[in-house]
């Protein structure tokens, strides 16, 4: 079998696997496995797996996801977002379609100590929706900002996508952090603006008027805790006070504390915040080992490392080959989850990208290229058939038909069409601030 | 079932518990450095090494709530029997892909008892980390099984939970 049948035929049992309801980490572990054997057989892969599962788990690069998510969960069950949506509702109150606004403004805060759009968005709908809901706004429009709004928890840094990008990538977290503060800020705007066209646009959907507190001293004890746990995080990262594991370290000790504060942990919630970080990070490392394996094996077949020379002798344009690359991201995450996608297609991509002559340092050419993988990574969370939010939103939103859901994330996905566009064209959007980082 | 619901429970909390201490442990550390410049000696290797534990006792209960990311696009219109019948499929191929995780891993931890290879900052034997990995994704895999061959169906639920 040629190189390319073999690492095709080997992407076809994954895409096979897949297609029969096998969890994707499992899929890519077996036709892993398949290719492995086929290729050098059984012993080799037997030595390759004894330390594969030790080595990916007790890593002090990878052991900033846990943290992380166990940092988003305290919040979720802390009682921190209720507060914070009521300030968001008072800030944003007099606008038309206020509430969505304010939605997507708590969700942006939240985001900023959650790395996790999953997360954000089942936090926020729980506090948001109900609120909405006795305001008058209809099922899509309400779930599709609550699903939009979610992806700010990984545009705004700390972001797990974007860690796992650093760290297949070999870049600096705390840079690539940086780098999405602004994006994920006009990742921000762009909804509201969104939602402000939309409901001018289609009547109906909103309220005309709307009755919430107004701003006043006691709503600003809201933002309070999220507001400190994140100058404590990112003041540190960023005045090299410590590494971003340690921040996450400090990060999830502090909303630890906000959270016990508030007086809201009990000891079932306390449970319960466990039981959700047990789900969110065993996922993920299930997705590293059967990435690991497949990735292995693609990279046996040589094709992966004759890709990238074949595509860089076609002399093609480096912002056309950047512009496939993300649409094709956009196709396969339509049938594929975002990080199985990242970790499978990095190792093929990056190196071509920075091949490629972009009139850039190289290193600005990394973490601009992050970003752009960050931002498709957003839209496949909304964009059907497999939008991970919508489905997560839709859930909790017992009387919405997933189709409104999906109508409603429509003005998003434009939003989220034109940011991309505008950041990759104008890289300087995403690097200027990281200038700032020593 | 239920003791395995039990035993996943327990390995979840120990797990959040240790990254709490870790995480109470990073703070001592960060204090210390950045005012007495004193330190937890090895306090990188230690959180590794703790974030591997907590990993692998996560595992068991993630795969009890069936919380591995599944496409289910392409079946989306197939009946409720022909969705159990592949979804005890894809619970075999797990708990088969866990065995092997968890042979090759006892295999992995033999090997570096018998050579006697310790980390590199604490001097910390290696097989240790093996005997803290091991266990939790043997239950993984009996979680599996029982799974597939258990009566209770499938859980339909399976999108909860996932996060990225």
């Amino acid at each position: 079998m040629s190189p390319i049948a073999l690492a095709l035929s080997i992407f076809g049992i994954m895409l096979l696997l897949m297609a029969v309801r096998v969890p994707i980490a499992v899929a890519m572990f077996f036709a892993g496995c398949v290719g492995y054997i086929g290729q050098s057989g059984w012993m080799p892969l037997s030595n390759y797996l004894n330390g594969l599962a030790v080595a990916r788990f007790a890593s002090y690069d990878l052991s900033v996801i846990p943290l992380f998510i166990l940092m988003g969960n305290f919040a979720t069950q802390g009682g921190i977002s209720k507060a914070l949506f009521g300030f968001a509702a008072a800030v944003m109150g007099r606008f038309k379609g206020g509430l969505a606004m304010a939605a997507v403004l708590a969700s942006a805060a939240f985001g900023s100590i959650c790395g996790s759009s999953v997360a954000t968005a089942a936090t926020i709908t729980s506090v948001a929706l109900p609120e909405m809901k006795r305001h008058g706004y209809s099922g899509r429009l309400s779930t599709g900002t609550l699903a939009a709004g979610g992806t700010l928890g990984i545009l705004i840094p700390p972001s797990v996508p974007l860690v796992i990008y650093a760290i297949l990538a070999e870049q600096n977290i705390a840079k690539l952090f940086a780098a999405a503060m602004v994006p994920g800020i006009i990742a921000m705007l762009g909804y509201m603006l969104a939602i402000g066209i939309y409901v001018r646009v289609f009547p109906g959907h909103a309220p005309e008027k709307e009755d919430v507190e107004k701003l006043n001293f006691q709503s600003f004890k809201g933002v309070l805790p999220i507001a400190i746990v994140f100058t404590i995080v990112f003041g540190g990262i960023y005045g090299g006070f410590f590494t971003p594991t340690e921040g996450a370290g400090v990060g999830a000790a502090s909303t630890f504390i906000a959270a016990l504060l508030k007086r809201e942990l009990t000891l079932a919630k306390f449970k319960q915040c466990f039981y959700a970080t047990a789900e969110g990070s065993a996922m993920i490392f299930m997705i590293f080992i059967g990435a690991d394996v497949m990735n292995s094996s693609l990279a046996l077949t040589q094709v992966p490392a004759q890709l990238s020379s074949v595509v860089l002798s076609w002399g093609l344009s480096p912002l056309l080959v950047v512009s496939a690359i993300l649409l094709f991201y956009v196709v396969l995450g339509a049938v594929m989850d975002e990080l199985s996608m990242i970790l499978l297609t990095i190792p093929i991509f990056f190196p071509m990208i920075m091949g490629l002559d972009f009139g850039m340092p190289k290193n600005d050419v990394a973490i601009w290229f992050g970003i752009m993988v960050l931002m498709t990574v957003g839209f496949g969370m909304l964009a059907p058939p497999v939008g991970l939010n919508v489905y997560v939103v839709n859930n909790l939103a017992k009387d919405v038909p997933i189709t409104e859901s999906y109508k409603g994330v429509m003005p998003f996905l434009i939003s989220d069409t034109l940011r991309t566009l505008l950041l990759l064209f104008f890289p300087a959007i995403s690097l200027w601030l990281v200038k700032f980082v020593g | 079932m239920k003791l395995l619901e039990r035993l996943s429970q327990f390995c979840a909390v120990l797990a959040g518990l240790i990254l709490t201490v870790i995480t109470l442990m990073t703070c001592a550390s960060l204090i210390g450095r950045n005012t007495i410049g004193w330190t937890v000696q090895g306090d990188f290797e230690l959180t590794g090494v703790a974030a591997g534990a907590a990993i692998a006792l996560f595992m068991p209960l993630c795969q009890l709530r069936r919380g591995n990311i599944i496409v289910d696009f392409f079946t989306s219109k197939a009946s409720s029997t022909t969705i159990d019948k592949l979804d005890r499929f894809g619970t075999l191929l797990i708990a088969v892909m866990m065995i092997v995780l968890t042979w090759r891993s006892a295999v992995g931890g033999l090997n570096a008892y018998a050579t006697k290879s310790t980390t590199m900052m604490m001097g910390f034997p290696e097989w240790i980390v093996f005997v803290f990995i091991v266990p939790p994704l043997a239950l993984t895999a009996v979680i599996g099984l029982v799974q597939t061959f258990g009566a209770t169906p499938s859980n339909p639920d399976i999108n909860d939970g996932a996060s990225a």
